[in-house]
Order: C-alpha cells, then structure tokens, then sequence
C-alpha cells in the first residue's frame, strides 16, 4: 500500500493532536437503544492531566488487579486525588490491593474504611468518598452502579457492564437516573479514550471514508488466566469469583468480557448498534470453567448493514485484537489509519515524537489514565459525561451473540430487550453454587451415531 | 339562525377576548375556578384534589390547564380556542345530566383531553431516585419506543390528575381472591346424554353455566357486498356446513373464570416459559395457569357475571383445556364459522334482529343529523350507544333465536381461527366445519364490544387481536403470556364437542 502525500493537516486544518476540543461527535450517550441514530454530544478537551479542584475522595469496589490498576491510574490523573476506602470480598486481595497504593502513590487508606463481604460495597459507598470505582467482577456490576447513583456518586465503572439482559436494563436505567442527578459514569471501554482511535473516530465522522457498509470486530488471542492450584478450602463460590473470567454467570463468557471492547468501537463508529445476531461458537481447548473458548458472530444492523466478530482464546492460532470498517469511498483500522477504496493510505494518525525525535506507535496518554483524566475534567469542570448506556448497549451486543451462541438461534435485540434471563444463583453467600454449570450445546446430537466401516468389521 | 349562534358566538366573544384583554383574558380563563364554574362533573374537582397532582411534596397544585392543555408554545392558543368553544357550546346547548361522566373516565376518553407534550414538559426526568424496578423498565420501554403514538404517560398513570378508586398499575397478586361466586361444592361435572341444552356444573366449585344445543345446518358465511358498513374481509360468500356442537349461553364470566385462575396460577413467573415449552409437546396433564395480573383485569367494573376481559388467547385456550380437563368433556374456542352460524341463528340480515345498520349507527355525519330509533338493537346488544363504556352483567340483553345472549357486543370474542383478511375466499363452497388458516399470527375475535358502534357488530364483521399492541405497557420482562394489558374488550365463550355418531361430547 502507497501512502500519499495527504496528511491528516488536509482534513483537521491545524488542530493538534491534543486539540480534539469542540468537534461534535455523537455516541457519548445515547437515546436510542432500537438501531437509530445517536445523539450527537460535543466531546470534552482530553487533556494531558486533570484540572487541579477540592479534593476528590474515591472508593474502590473490587480490589483485583484491575481495580488496583484503576485506583492507581485515578490517583494519577491529577491533583488533589485520594483514595479512602476500599472493599472486597476477599480480605488478602484487598490488603495487597492496599499495599500497592501505598508503594506507588503514598497513600495509606484507613483501615476503619478498608470493607470485606458481599455487602462491602454498599459500606465503601456510605463512607463518605465523592467517586466510586467499580471493578467487581461483572456479575455485580449493575447491582452496585445502581448503589453508588442512587448514593449520588460518580462513578467509573469497569467494563463490561454486566452479564445478562436483566443487568443491561438495569444499567441503561441507573444512566438515566445519573443523568437526571447530573453524575458522571465512565467506562472501562478506554478505546473511546484513546486519542489515536478518537481521531481517526473524528474523521470517519466527517465522512472520509463515505457511508459505512461494514465492519469487522477480533479478539482472536491467547487462553485467559485461571488457577492452577486452588486451594482446596476454597468454597465452590470462593473459587468461581477468584477465577471470575473462566465462568460464565461471573464475566459473561469472553464474547462479553472481552470482545466487548471492540464490539464497542463499532457501535460507536456508525452511531448504531446491530439487532440480530447469528452466532456459532465452542470450547475446543478450554479445560477450566464453563465457558467457551470461541465465536464467530454474524451481527446485522437495522439498515441490513453485517459485522462480522469473532473472538477466540486458544493459544498457538493467529491472534488479531482489532477492528475494521468499510465505507463508500474507503476503510480504517478505526485506530490510525484510513485507506482509499484502492488500498491507498489516506490519513494516518500522527503519533508523538520520543525523546530522539523518532515517531512512536503510542499515545501521549494511556487511554487507561486518559479515562480518569476525563472523568475528574469532567466532574471539575461541570460538564458531565454519562457513558453507562452506551456500554451497557455494548454489552448487550456481546450477549446476544453469546446467547445465539450457546442456543444455535438467531437473536433479535428485542427479544434481549424483552428478555429475563438473569444468570447466577438465587442466593450470593460463600458455600456450593446451586446453578447449572455444565457447557451449553448448540442444537441436537446426532442419533444413532453412524457405525464406522471398521468397526463393522471387528464384530 | 340559532344554530348558527351557537356555532359562532363562542369564537366571536373568545376572539373579543383575546384582542381587547389579550393575556389578562388568557390568564383569567385558565385559572381552575374559572375552569370548575363550568366543568360541574361531580367528581372532577373532589378527585383531583385526591390525587397525587393535588397533594404535591412540593406543595403545588397542578392546575387544571397543565394537563388539560399543550404547554404554551406547543398548540396552547390553539387547543385553548377550540376546546374553549366546545365547552361553550356545550355549556350552552346541553344539560349536566345527559353527560355520562363515568363512561368518559377511561383511557381511551382520557387520551382526547390530556397532553402528553404537557406530561413531559413538568416530568423532564423519568427516572428519578426512587423509580421501582418495574418501573424503571417501563420507563426505559417508554423512551425507547417514543416513535409509538399510542404509547403515553397516562396509560399506565391514568390516575395521576384525578384519583380513580381502586385504580392500580402494579402486579396483582391478590386478584380475584374473594370472588362473589356461592360457595357450596359441585363435586362432579354434569352428565350428558342427549343432544340437549344442560348446565354444566364446574367441580370442586358452585359456578355452573349453561350450554345450549347448536343443531348443524348449513348457512352463508360472510356479507353480501350490498351489506351496508361491510368490509373486504367480509366476502366473498361461502357456503358453510357446520356440525353439531354445544355452546355456552353467555361470554365466560368472572366467575367461572376466577375458579380456573385460583385452581391453577402459580406465582413463579419462569412457568410461563415452561408451560410454552409443555404445550409444545400437546400432551397435557396437569395444567398450569396465568401468573398474577399486571393491574386491575376487570377495571374495576366489578367481577362476577360480567364477561371475564383481558386474559390473553393462550389463556382462554388454557382454559378451554382446564375445563375439558375438570369434566372430562371436550372444550374449545368455537372456530370462526361456528360462532358466525350460532350467530345468526338462522338469520341472513346483518343482525340476527330485525333493522339497517345505517339507522343505529351514531358515528359520522349523517347519524349526528338524524336521530336514530335505537329501541330493537337496545334490547339485544351492549354496544357503544348504551354499554356507558363498560361490560355489563348478562341479564341486560335478550338472546338471539338459538338462546345464546351478547353474541353481538358486549365483549369481543375469541375464536380459535388464525386472522387473514381473504380467509373465505380459500374456502370451497359447501365445505364443513371449516377451521380457518393453518398459520398466521393473529386470532380471530367476533362480535364486536361495548365499545363498538352498530355497524361493528354486525353478524359478518370480523376483527382480530393485536398481541404487541395489547402488551404495550406490561412493564414485566418478559411481558405476561397470561393477561394482557392493553386491552380491556374482548373476552371468550366457550363450545363443547358433540359427537353425532357416538353421542359423546
């Protein structure tokens, strides 16, 4: 592929790369959640650090890795941060959670504010903190953003938004209730906070590549984390939240945990969301958990428009974690570059320098602090940004294809809006897990199963 | 010349108004005493101040105009002109007692004189702090689907200006629980022998029905195209052979309809999928019925004898199979042709009484004009001209030739046929018991309700149920395959199986 000699400069005028302030871009929240149009919302500067303000006290909820990763990122995104409380359900996650704090920023969280229990949650959100971060695994994800607007928190909320329709309707409902109390909700879809994707974003909008026709969504990658070793007083619930990523009724099966990051993108990019889904997928190489270790998903949009996903996790196969959108007069990788119809790159990101003046493959900010920085902007300069609807309408996208998946059928977006299905067991308490943990089958097995030739003949 | 006063005048002294006193006149003219001077309904004023517009946390009345007109900017002048010169004229040109204030306190009368544009301009947020799970559902539904005209606040809020007895938009779990049905035991079903009208006694309780012998003939189904008020899917004419078969007197009451409902509900609402799942397979021997209402199903109108109204097909179908079940008899849905032949009863007019559509009709032009003799079709049909909006008990109508009562009106009735508009011209000539299309997506209903003018209960007039339409505010996920809660008009009747070779039934 040649490159031309545009430059983004062409198409931008004399924006810089930081400069993103006052372009309208729809998709911040949206409206509508039957395939139409989304609202069209001005995004806010992203700025390299957040403005200074009163202190912002947060609490974390979920005090894994990720949630460590996410209060320490938070801490980083300005001055006058803090964080005062932290809760879980294990007592040594939260202590090397703690611990990490103290080591990176310097900040000892009282141990009179540090919660552990299923309801540690609620206790963190009551102990007098501005910002909750939700990082729980999925499955109470709902649950606890529906405490922390009710408590008028804002609050960033890790992706995905939840594991079943039941949760996305509860979560579209508490980013309306947000909104009305003028609370912002960030979400972990940090791709949307990433400045090379939300310029590329900014060019499609103003149709470089023409109308979009179609798209593709990958996470093809390696196999997920587990343990190895249990330890074998481990309640059955103790070890299914420690190894949340492996069953389905904690994460939402990796069609949802992790494919919906790039799910996302495509949502955002036409400003639409598909409603059906046609999807095969299986568990060829997983040995732990229930769920499966690959789809492939026929998404299609209102207007007849197809996106094909397929996400796997199986070590030794051809990984691709990306997306691609086709239009009328070209295509992007929806994160730097945008091609003619003949293959012609036409625009490209232009990353910042390194310090020996080489071009660099990354961001000046890490989408995984620039989301932070957007958030306390946000709340500092009174311009609320509420992304809950939108991640929820994500997440519903990776569970229709899921449950197309698992049931062999075509899904409509209206039978998940109508839907009921409400995964995990009745009770939440330490002991057995009453639920069917078994792997589902898509359609009927063959019966009788054919005799194979030589078989016959050993008779 | 008088008429032309009272046409006139009004918008002549509103017109003064508006340009001598400009907006001192509009404000004079909103406020709720100048509204209440002329709007006497006895109960309008004691319900709103009842109401939850009245009793505000913030301490403010809503006044009358804010929902009784657009908000100003969006059709204010407009509607306030135009409403304001018919309450003039009516003021002027009728008396207090001949309005029938009851009969225009439902939804459908609501819709004409409450704003939705004026709902949403106070109620900007729909989803406050304390909205209820269901309620945040039907709030998302709501905002989601703004494209569907008929969806409105007061669907579901219908009490929110006026307080309406009894009114509930919420699960109802303890429906039907005191039923006014007498209370000694049947403990075995009627025994049948002969092909003769019988009472059929429903065991373990004292509610028993009637069943009247419908003997076979054959008869022209469907209007001729001189018929007037007739519609395309009324024809072509087919020569119908119908067998003969059992049906029952009157529209499935309440009361036998609360014995189904308190032998067989359940509570657990995953039921409902299990029970699609059972009738999958048809082999029935235990039945499972309705999960509790969303609502108040009678309306409040009272249970009893009226018609049993808003239960869904599938659960008059599954009522039909209790039935059979508890008597060992085979019940049904009649299927299109034969409710049309016990209809008529032998009759080949457009009712199976004597008179012209066109003279009872009351919709359009020429009715308003001509003052009607409604007598013959008063004392045989509960029909928008006398119903005051409302089923009504049995005994208010005489029967038709075969005995059967409300065939025409009263409530609209389920038969087991799917719906298609050209279903009669797929029919031979002279074919027997005709069962309709093998497949479709509607049912047909038949004889027309207390809400329908004459000309829709005609003999021949065919409508069908709107499933998504009548669910459109059940706020339950997924929305209940047992009651619907849109619509309040249509109930069912039931036929009995008659075996002319073995006399079995």
């Amino acid at each position: 592929m040649k490159e031309t000699g545009i430059s983004r400069r062409n198409f931008l005028g004399n924006a810089t790369t930081v400069g993103l302030a006052g372009v309208v871009i729809p998709a911040l929240f949206s409206n509508c959640a039957d395939g139409q149009a989304n609202k069209s919302v001005a995004i806010p500067d992203m700025l390299d650090q957040a403005p200074d303000g009163p202190v912002l006290k947060a609490g974390l909820i979920g005090c894994g890795g990720r949630g460590t990763g996410a209060i320490v990122q938070f801490l980083s995104a300005g001055p006058n941060l803090q964080v005062t409380a932290l809760g879980d359900v294990f007592q040594d996650r939260l202590d090397t959670c703690r611990e990490r704090i103290k080591k990176s920023k310097g900040q000892e969280v009282p141990l009179a504010n540090c919660f552990v229990g299923f309801d540690a949650y609620q206790k963190v959100i009551d102990s007098g903190v501005d910002i909750v971060l939700l990082a729980a695994p999925p499955y109470f994800r709902p649950e606890h953003l529906a405490a922390a607007i009710q408590a008028g928190k804002h609050v960033f909320a890790e992706k995905p938004a939840c594991v079943d329709p039941v949760g996305a309707r509860s979560i579209m409902a508490t980013s309306r209730k947000a909104e009305g109390k003028g609370l912002c909700i960030v979400a972990g879809t940090q791709r949307r906070h990433q400045r090379d994707y939300v310029a590329t974003y900014q060019q499609v909008a103003q149709g470089l590549i023409g109308e979009i026709v179609g798209a593709n969504a990958y996470w093809n990658g390696g196999k997920g984390w587990y343990i190895k070793d249990p330890d074998p007083k481990w309640s059955e619930m103790e070890y299914m939240i420690r190894t949340w990523s492996n069953w389905t009724w904690t994460c939402g099966d990796h069609i949802v945990e992790q494919h919906v990051h790039n799910i996302d993108v495509i949502n955002w990019f036409t400003g639409k969301h598909p409603v059906k889904a046609l999807a095969f997928g299986n568990r060829i190489r997983r040995t732990y958990g229930n769920q499966y270790d690959n789809f492939s998903t026929d998404f299609i949009f209102e207007n007849g428009m197809h996106e094909h996903s397929m996400c796997r996790q199986i070590n030794g196969t051809t990984n691709n974690i990306s997306e691609f959108i086709q239009g009328t007069k070209g295509s992007t990788n929806c994160q730097n570059t945008i091609w003619d119809l003949k293959g012609n790159v036409i625009w490209k990101y232009e990353y910042p320098l390194d310090k020996q003046g080489k071009p660099t493959r990354t961001v000046a900010v890490d989408p995984y602090l620039q989301e932070h920085i957007d958030l306390v902007t946000a709340i500092r300069t009174g311009k609320v940004i509420n992304e809950g609807e939108n991640f929820a309408i994500s997440t519903l996208c990776g569970i229709m294809g899921r449950v197309s998946a698992y049931s062999g059928k075509k899904v409509t977006w209206e039978e998940m809006m109508n839907s009921d299905l409400k995964l995990g067991p009745k009770v939440i308490a330490f002991g057995p897990v009453d639920i069917d943990k078994t792997v589902p089958l898509a359609g009927e097995a063959y019966i009788p199963e054919p005799k194979r030739p030589d078989s016959q003949k050993q008779i | 010349m008088k008429k032309f006063l009272i046409w006139f005048l009004p918008g002549l002294i509103l017109g003064a108004l508006f340009i001598l006193g400009g907006g001192k006149a509009i404000t004079a003219t909103s406020t709720n005493d100048y509204c209440v001077s002329c709007h006497i309904h006895p109960k309008a004023d004691a319900s709103w101040k009842k109401s939850v517009h009245y009793e505000t946390k913030s301490g403010i009345h809503i006044a009358c105009v804010e929902c009784h007109l657009p908000p100003k900017g969006q059709g204010y002048l407009w509607a306030k002109s135009t409403t304001g010169m018919r309450d003039l004229r009516s003021k002027w040109t009728k008396k207090a007692e001949s309005f029938n204030f009851d009969a225009r306190r439902n939804l459908e009368a609501a819709n004409g004189y409450v704003y939705e544009s004026s709902c949403v301009k106070c109620h900007e947020n729909l989803f406050p702090s304390k909205l209820s799970k269901d309620g945040e559902n039907a709030h998302l539904y709501y905002t989601q689907n703004r494209e569907i005209k008929e969806l409105r606040c007061i669907n579901c809020h219908l009490n929110a200006g006026h307080l309406i007895e009894g009114y509930s938009h919420g699960s109802n779990s303890t429906f039907g629980s005191s039923s006014s049905a007498p209370k000694a035991l049947f403990t075995e079903p009627s025994r049948v022998a002969e092909f003769k009208n019988f009472t059929e006694n429903i065991p373990k309780s004292a509610v028993s029905f009637n069943m009247v012998a419908i003997p076979g003939g054959t008869f022209e189904m469907g209007s001729p195209a001189s018929e007037p008020f007739r519609k395309e899917d009324e024809g072509p004419m087919k020569k119908v052979e119908i067998s003969p078969f059992f049906m029952a007197e009157i529209e499935v009451t309440w009361d036998e309809y609360l014995i189904f409902y308190a032998q067989t509900a359940t509570s657990e609402r995953t039921a409902d999928i299990k029970v699609v799942k059972e009738d999958a397979g048809s082999k029935v021997d235990a039945i499972s019925g309705a999960t509790p209402p969303y609502g108040q199903p009678d309306q409040n109108w009272g249970l009893g004898q009226r018609p049993a109204i808003t239960m869904s097909y599938h659960s008059a179908e599954t009522y039909c199979k209790w039935l059979s079940f508890v008597t060992g008899k085979k019940y049904r849905l009649p299927t299109e042709a034969e409710w049309e032949y016990a209809d008529r009863a032998g009759t080949k007019t457009p009712y199976f009484f004597p008179g012209d559509p066109n003279k009872f009709e009351r919709s359009g032009l020429k009715a308003r004009f001509f003052k009607n003799d409604t007598t013959v079709i008063n004392t045989f049909v509960l029909y928008r001209g006398n119903s005051s909006a409302k089923t009504q008990t049995p005994d208010k109508v005489k029967p038709n030739p075969f005995g059967l009562k409300n065939m025409a009106g009263n409530v609209a009735e389920f038969c087991s046929d799917y719906y298609a508009p050209e279903a009669y011209s797929f029919l031979t000539d002279g074919i027997k018991d005709p069962k309709g299309p093998a497949s479709g997506t509607e049912r047909v209903i038949r004889g027309g309700s207390f809400l329908d003018q004459a000309n829709a209960v005609r003999s021949a007039s065919r409508d069908f149920t709107k499933n998504d339409q009548w669910l459109r505010t059940d706020p339950q996920m997924p929305k209940s395959i047992w009651w619907y809660s849109d619509c309040f008009n249509v109930g069912f009747r039931v036929v009995c199986e008659y075996d002319q070779n073995t006399g079995k039934h």
